[in-house]
């Protein structure tokens, strides 16, 4: 008995191996290497074990640097607000398409750019933001309107990608609540109707609350990725005036890549890190017990 | 099966011991296809050499040598150099960057070159081009190309508008481009007098070395300890290119980009920009494009920057890739030419830096667009070969943006520059 039960342990641990091996060589070693790489002074060029231990120089200097913190106010804006514009517009879409016809043709057509790759999207939006030849200023200007400088004016350029970054995304969130509004028993709605409630009092009393697993989970998964954000405003703000759109990621790919300080960057990425986690914690805790467990 | 694996097995190790008798080289470069394969007609023929041809008279006359090309893009190279380094896979020779030579010779990377090498770098090519190939006062590989700025001019917009020269002086040309801005019923500018090259760090900093060479000025200490951004001759720089903005002849949205559509009058340029030109104006080329010494504040100046081919020092092969690299770079042909000038002339588009090249390719060298680059190699004061360069060039080029964009003066973006650069000296000198 005490045999087959060890036969059946082993044979549990072999299945579990690849995935055990993957994970320590692809996942814990990199943050492990990288949590120690942050203590020193490396460039990549030299042997890793010569590099001098600084302590926590490279997060001192991380936090001294005006760069850095202006890397972290953008970042923290950019994923507010794209979050949470996302999660308005797509609730709004998906509601308005659940009931709409041909709803699978408009799932499509919010759903492509989630689909398209992120250069493509860039270099598409490029082309509608130029100031001088751009579709956005010919509609500002055919109504009247002053152009704008969307990409290279300091006080707009973050919000040229965050218009971009709420476009790309829409789909996604979208097609979430479409399934979660699916999901909803008709039931609930017909008793609301037998007790006089329609439009927005069923909305607001049925809808949103049945909705909070959802937008949990869309805000936390947004707001994680968020924070990584690295594609969109290298390529679209990379003409932006020198602070005004640079992300925590992109900081850390520069001083990583350029400037070869592997060391400030690791620094960099760990405190990127611990902003995400504490993000993620205060999301979880607005929401409230109530929210993991209906998302449980 | 024995049958079967004993002749399979002789005919491996016969083709294996023909492989050991000849070296390997690994040359990666940046270089896009056409320059690697060289450039082709219609029918498949080439007609102008690209870098794999000289690789195959090489190996046809060195047959105990075979060569690998590999190319990555310039935004990879240096990725690729540490990693393939790090990785205990380096290529043998590299075509480099010469801003990135201070950390790899820091760091061991680079092999320094045979004395006969060193020697024929110090007589055979034109002083900035030496400079960057320079180190610590020691040369670290064979210079390939180079490159400076000159001002770049729409001779139609000029002549319309009376200018029959372009200008000399920086204050003409803050004259000449207020003149020839013209704007939109909306206000939105419609043909610019002048646009700066932006987008990714030299584009920003060179043309403002170059103004701050002609005033006079210096970037840093002779011995790198110090950062000279707050010098009287400095702030003249960036306020002179200011002016253009105070005066309404540019602004952040100007790219010099829009120059072949006719909406720029002019622009400072480097050499690799002569083919979207021609590509762009097409027929009009010739009586559109003008090309001219940047105009100068104090004296004539210009800011350049350099290639060179150098050797990996973990390479296995050192001697056989010097060999090349001299065949390559310092030997000549009948014509009197080197390999690596006639392809950089011929195809690459660029300033051969060898001195013996200079005269050889009079169609590329002597043409409209290119003449006036190389006869301001006089004046081209090669950018400084400091550690950390590209860091420092990044926070000057930010300080630089944010003057641009009216959110410091001069004055207080190159203070600011400075603070950071004197930091990152300090870790390092």
């Amino acid at each position: 008995m005490r045999k087959s039960l060890e036969n059946r342990t082993g044979a549990g641990y072999s299945f579990l191996a690849p995935a055990i091996i993957f994970y320590l060589v692809f996942f814990l070693f990199p943050v492990a290497f990288s949590f120690l790489t942050s203590f020193k002074r490396w460039n990549m060029l030299t042997p890793f074990i010569n590099a001098p231990f600084i302590g926590f120089k490279n997060f001192l200097d991380l936090l001294r640097d005006d760069l850095f913190i202006m890397a972290l106010r953008n970042t923290l804006f950019y994923a507010i607000l794209t979050v949470s514009i996302t999660l308005v517009l797509a609730l709004f879409y998906a509601v308005m398409i659940n009931k709409a016809r041909f709803s699978v043709l408009w799932r499509f057509i919010y759903f492509a750019p989630v689909v398209t790759p992120q250069v493509a999207i860039a270099t598409i939006w490029g082309y509608l933001y130029n100031p001088n030849s751009g579709l956005l200023n010919a509609i500002l200007r055919a109504i009247g309107l002053k152009g704008l400088n969307w990409l290279t004016d300091p006080n707009v350029a973050l919000f040229s990608v965050i218009l971009t970054a709420v476009w790309a995304g829409l789909g996604g969130s979208m097609l979430i609540f479409t399934a979660s509004l699916n999901n909803i028993p008709q039931e609930y709605y017909d008793a609301a109707n037998l007790d006089g409630a329609t439009g927005f009092k069923e909305f607001w009393n049925i809808t949103l609350p049945l909705l909070k697993p959802t937008l949990l989970f869309l805000s936390a998964t947004g707001l994680i990725s968020a924070w990584q954000v690295f594609d969109l405003p290298y390529m679209l703000g990379r003409n932006a005036p020198a602070k005004s759109v640079i992300t925590v990621s992109w900081y850390t790919y520069e001083i990583a890549f350029q400037d070869l300080k592997m060391g400030k960057a690791s620094a960099g990425a760990f405190l990127l890190f611990i902003a995400i986690f504490i993000i993620t914690l205060i999301v979880l805790r607005l929401f409230g017990k109530e929210g993991i467990e209906g998302y449980e | 099966m024995k049958k079967f694996f004993i002749p399979i097995l002789i005919v491996f190790l016969l083709l294996t011991s023909m492989s050991f008798g000849s070296t390997k080289l690994v040359f990666t470069v940046h270089w896009a296809d056409y320059q690697l394969d060289g450039i082709k007609d219609k029918e498949g023929n080439i007609v102008v050499k690209g870098l794999k041809q000289y690789v195959e008279e090489y190996m046809k006359t060195h047959p105990d040598v075979e060569i690998e090309v590999r190319s990555v893009a310039f935004d990879e190279l240096l990725k690729k150099i540490i990693i393939d380094h790090t990785g205990g896979l380096p290529s043998d020779v590299y075509g480099l960057y010469s801003l990135w030579g201070v950390e790899l010779v820091k760091s061991g990377i680079l092999d320094e070159p045979p004395k006969d090498i060193q020697n024929a770098v110090r007589l055979l090519f034109v002083k900035p081009a030496v400079d960057g190939a320079t180190i610590n006062g020691r040369i670290w590989g064979v210079p390939t190309e180079i490159d400076n700025y000159a001002l770049v001019y729409n001779k139609k917009l000029l002549a319309e508008a009376g200018f029959k020269k372009p200008p000399q002086k920086w204050v003409d040309l803050v004259n000449i481009a207020s003149k020839l801005t013209k704007k939109n019923p909306d206000g939105s500018i419609a043909q610019y007098g002048f646009a700066f090259l932006a987008g990714w760090d030299s584009a920003v900093v060179h043309p403002y070395l170059a103004l701050l060479y002609s005033n006079g000025g210096e970037f840093l200490s002779k011995d790198f300890k110090e950062c000279l951004l707050d010098r009287k001759e400095a702030i003249e720089a960036l306020d002179a290119e200011l002016e253009l903005f105070r005066k309404g002849a540019t602004n952040t949205a100007a790219s010099v980009y829009n120059f072949p559509n006719g909406t720029v009058a002019m622009m400072i340029m480097a050499p690799w920009y002569e083919t979207d030109l021609k590509l762009g104006f097409k027929d009009k080329y010739q009586e559109t494009v003008g090309v001219a010494p940047i105009p100068y504040l104090k004296k004539p100046a210009t800011c350049g920057y350099t290639w060179f081919i150098g050797v990996d020092s973990a390479s296995k092969n050192k001697k056989q890739a010097w060999d090349f690299i001299r065949w390559m770079t310092i030997q000549t042909m009948s014509n009197g030419a080197t390999r690596m000038g006639e392809l950089m002339a011929k195809n690459i588009g660029a300033i051969p830096p060898s001195r013996v090249n200079l005269d050889k390719f009079p169609n590329e060298l002597n043409d409209l667009y290119t003449q006036t680059f190389v006869r301001e190699l006089i004046h081209t004061i090669q950018e400084p070969n400091v550690a950390q360069g590209q860091e420092i060039k990044t926070a000057l080029m930010r300080e630089i943006v944010e003057a641009w964009n009216g959110r410091k003066t001069a004055e207080q973006a190159l203070k600011d520059a400075k603070k950071k650069i004197d930091e990152i000296l300090m870790e390092n000198y």
